[in-house]
């Protein structure tokens, strides 16, 4: 299993990987590491070590390739990296780090190419290296004329890289990394259907399984009748998986087709035994609230919120496909970390990394869901049983009933105000439920530092009481922040609503003078007009969050009457923003994630299930909810930071806070029963 | 197991299937148009749609013995080079994320500006509020529409 630690430990080490240096036959072209290469044409490949869920990591790498060896990002070619991440270095797409790991070795890498056909072509003309330039795939001189890349891979691979100096080409002299113009790299791809996600890795031969799985939480297969079951057209087999060796356990049905395959899964017969058939989420939360740690001395104004389960539901539902030979074993799937999935497959099959193969496919959304093998460890164990390559399709309500969830959490918070009705203490008790997919996020030092970011200057004691989770639980976008900013964010607009005060004025005395985070406030609040009373019959929600070395101000325009949604702006201070518009999708997205989740969705547990079952129920935002999103990135002098979770939670708590109006927030979704 | 003749994309094509199965398990299963994404089976999410006698329409919701008169045309078939007025515009927007639910957009978005060139943004919101986007493109496929609309216009 990946740890986040270990992730996070990464940034630091990925910078390494360029440092070995392979010049490479000339006959096969200029290959001076694992990231970039030049073919004997000139034509340049760049690996992208990690797997893209939206995020935008392909145009990055891409934009950063085409950047370092002065070409356009069209003229880059990618290819996926397989998970090794002793080649590759970390390969998880996690806790918003992709860029901020990616960007220094890619860089550097692209880089080095440059300056090695740079060093050739000056060596050719037997010039200073610092005379040429590379431009459109050419070294020029201002008096020799101009050589193409091509003409010069083969001097360029003969050149011990260590004795060429790398340069990095500075921001101010880029052409393409944080200009707004150009797209994501794949997007004719996408917009012809010819993408390949998991679902369409189908090898010759390849067989389909779905699975039964268990019709309440932990309930495990009795009897087994599949007599109906194999006297169908195309089913091939029938078998039981054990979990968590096979994922989350219950009865394949491997079929030659999706629809045999369902078809033999609709006429199985089985009883079920274990688990918990009465489990209901009203109970847990009651359970939450009465787990709560014991509250603290201080008194003054407060409230107490209820959060809910909520589910990933990316569009792809879960998949794997896998084929078990002899020698050793080939996953095509939409993982988020090809790297550690590999690493954790040979060691519990007992193989050598070097005969598992990981094949990571494009992935249509992740949200923290696709970093658990489960899907692969199912795919695995029938293919084996098949003696053939086979997908494990899971259906919608495979997705939503048998997912990894955010878990339910209760928080009450408390303040003593100053006479200006400024809070001058605070507290926060939260009770809530580990990740299970991750042991040690069972720890409630670790729970509160991934949720606690309060940046404003009130001091006071964040108390995490953690209760044993009922059903699977993992990583929502944002983590605990989700849950903790959105009550903190809430709590401190209940405050300003209670007396009037300012809530854009709150928050600025509230935070230091230099801050990034009252930059990016002063920025939002300018964008939306604050100083001008809103639109009759509307009201604003305020929310800034500081977190994955990023910052972020969030002003909602709502009408409360009809929980209309109007406007968000939204101001970003990622440091460097290499890919402007993808900057601005992922924000677009958190407060699509936002409005969906205040709005809603929520998922809830009835008679031992997940009553949920399709976007029918989980009611996730459509076109028609959503409002004009405006984004701004602010200049900033700042390393780069991460942005995939940024917007979530204060999104979240900026919406709640207008379309409640004069109403006190005390539950997501806003004025819903939770569990 | 029965013999269909679908005449999708402009060819006649033969599948051998159950009558019962659904047109998108045909189309992904037996033609190989993985294109045409599966999201929900049951109508909700949009993944799927594609054009049925030139509407947009769910094959996940249809039978193959359904569809043995019908005219389909998937993402795939929607132009030769993924130059239509919607695959460029969602290109120029740079609307997708993750991707998954855009060939469903694009062909819901192709639908309705074949019948309706110049549509409002009510008109945009009822032909799209059935597709949905968990990445959030939403913003973006509303002004692509728009921008859609206007190129065919330019063009026309």
């Amino acid at each position: 299993m990946i740890s986040r630690r270990t992730l996070l430990r990464g940034a630091g080490v990925g910078a390494l990987v360029v440092a070995v240096p392979v010049p490479a036959l000339a006959a096969e072209g200029l290959v001076p590491n694992v990231f970039v290469r030049l073919d004997a044409a000139g034509k340049i490949t760049a690996t992208v070590p990690k797997p893209d869920a939206g995020q935008g990591v392909r145009t990055v790498v891409a934009l950063l390739v085409a950047e370092e060896l002065a070409v356009d990002a069209d003229d880059v070619r990618l290819e996926q990296a397989h998970g090794d991440a002793e080649r590759f270095g970390p390969q998880g797409v996690a806790n918003s780090t992709s860029v901020r790991q990616l960007t220094t070795p890619i860089r550097t890498a692209a880089a080095t190419a440059r300056c090695l056909l740079v060093t050739a072509a000056a060596g050719r003309w037997g010039v200073p290296v610092a005379e040429c330039v590379a431009k459109d795939g050419f070294v020029s001189h201002p008096r020799r004329g101009r050589l193409p890349y091509r003409a010069l891979v083969r001097a360029a691979a003969a050149l011990d890289p260590a004795t060429v100096p790398v340069e990095l080409t500075p921001p101010e002299r880029w052409r393409l990394l944080g200009k707004t113009r150009g797209g994501r790299v794949d997007a004719r791809d996408v917009v012809t259907g010819r993408t390949r996600y998991g679902i369409d890795a189908r090898p010759a031969g390849g067989l389909v399984a779905v699975v039964a799985r268990p019709p309440w939480i932990g309930a495990v297969p009795d009897v087994v009748d599949d007599t109906a079951t194999r006297a169908l057209p195309g089913v091939i087999d029938v078998l039981p998986l054990t979990a968590p060796a096979e994922g989350q356990g219950g009865v394949a049905v491997i079929a030659h087709s999706t629809h045999q395959a369902l078809r033999g899964r609709d006429a199985l017969k089985v009883t079920w035994r274990g688990g918990t058939p009465t489990a209901d989420s009203r109970a847990w939360l009651a359970d939450l609230r009465a787990a709560l740690p014991a509250q603290s001395p201080i008194s003054g104004v407060q409230q107490v919120f209820s959060l809910p389960l909520l589910a990933h539901a990316p569009m792809e539902p879960m998949n794997a496909t896998a084929d078990v030979r002899s020698d050793g074993v080939t996953i095509w799937a939409p993982i988020q970390d090809p790297g550690s999935l590999r690493t954790t497959l040979a060691r519990q099959l007992g193989l050598p990394a070097t005969s598992v193969r990981v094949e990571p496919t494009a992935s249509g959304g992740a949200f923290g869901r696709r970093i658990e093998p489960d899907p692969v460890l199912e795919a695995i164990a029938c293919s084996r049983r098949a003696g053939a390559p086979v997908q494990v399709l899971w259906t919608r309500a495979d997705d939503m009933r048998h997912d990894s969830y955010r878990p339910m959490s209760v928080h009450r918070l408390t303040a003593e105000l100053g006479p200006d009705g400024v809070p001058i203490r605070r507290a926060h008790e939260v009770a809530t439920w580990p990740l299970t997919v991750l042991p040690i996020f069972s720890n409630p030092a670790l729970i509160k530092a991934s949720g606690d970011h309060f940046p404003y200057a009130v001091p006071g004691e964040v108390t995490v009481a953690v209760r044993p989770a009922p059903l699977r639980t993992g990583f929502w976008r944002s983590v605990y922040a989700g849950q903790f900013v959105y009550a903190e964010e809430n709590f401190l607009s209940h405050l300003g609503k209670q007396r009037g005060l300012d809530q854009v004025a709150l928050r600025r005395t509230l935070l230091p003078a230099d801050s990034r985070l009252r930059k990016v406030l002063d920025t939002v609040a300018d964008r939306a007009r604050w100083t001008s009373p809103p639109p009759r019959g509307t009201t604003r929600g305020v929310a800034c969050l500081e977190e994955y070395g990023s910052a972020i101000a969030v002003i909602a325009v709502a009408d409360p009457s009809t929980r209309r949604v109007l406007r968000v702006h939204a101001a970003v201070d990622v440091g460097v923003a290499l890919h402007p518009s993808g900057v601005r999708a992922q924000v677009e997205g958190c407060v699509l994630d936002a409005l969906s989740t205040v709005l809603g969705a929520q998922i809830t547990v009835r008679d031992g299930h997940v009553a949920e079952s399709s976007f029918g129920d989980y009611r996730w935002a459509r076109i028609t909810h959503t409002p004009d999103i405006d984004v701004t990135i602010v200049p900033s002098t700042a390393p780069l930071g991460g942005l995939g979770e940024l917007a979530y939670p204060p999104a979240a708590a900026a919406i709640a806070s207008a379309i409640a109006g004069d109403t006190p927030v005390t539950s997501m979704p806003f004025g819903a029963d939770v569990g | 197991m029965a013999r269909y003749s679908l005449r999708v994309n402009g060819e006649r094509r033969e599948v051998e299937v159950d009558g019962d199965t659904p047109l998108l398990w045909v189309l992904r299963d037996e033609l190989g148009l993985t294109g045409v994404k599966y999201g929900c089976g049951v109508g909700l999410c949009g993944a799927c749609t594609s054009h049925v006698d030139g509407a947009a329409a769910r094959p996940c919701v249809r039978t193959a013995a359904d569809s043995a008169r019908a005219r389909i045309t998937t993402i795939e078939g929607l132009s030769r080079d993924g130059d239509h007025p919607v695959q460029r515009a969602w290109r120029e927007l740079d609307v997708a994320q993750c991707g998954y639910c855009q060939p469903g957009q694009v062909m819901a978005a192709a639908a309705l500006l074949a019948r309706d060139p110049d549509p409002d943004d009510a008109a945009i919101e009822e032909a799209l509020r059935d597709n949905v986007c968990r990445c959030g493109s939403y913003p973006r496929i509303r002004a692509a529409v728009r921008r859609a609309s206007r190129i065919m216009r330019e063009e026309r």
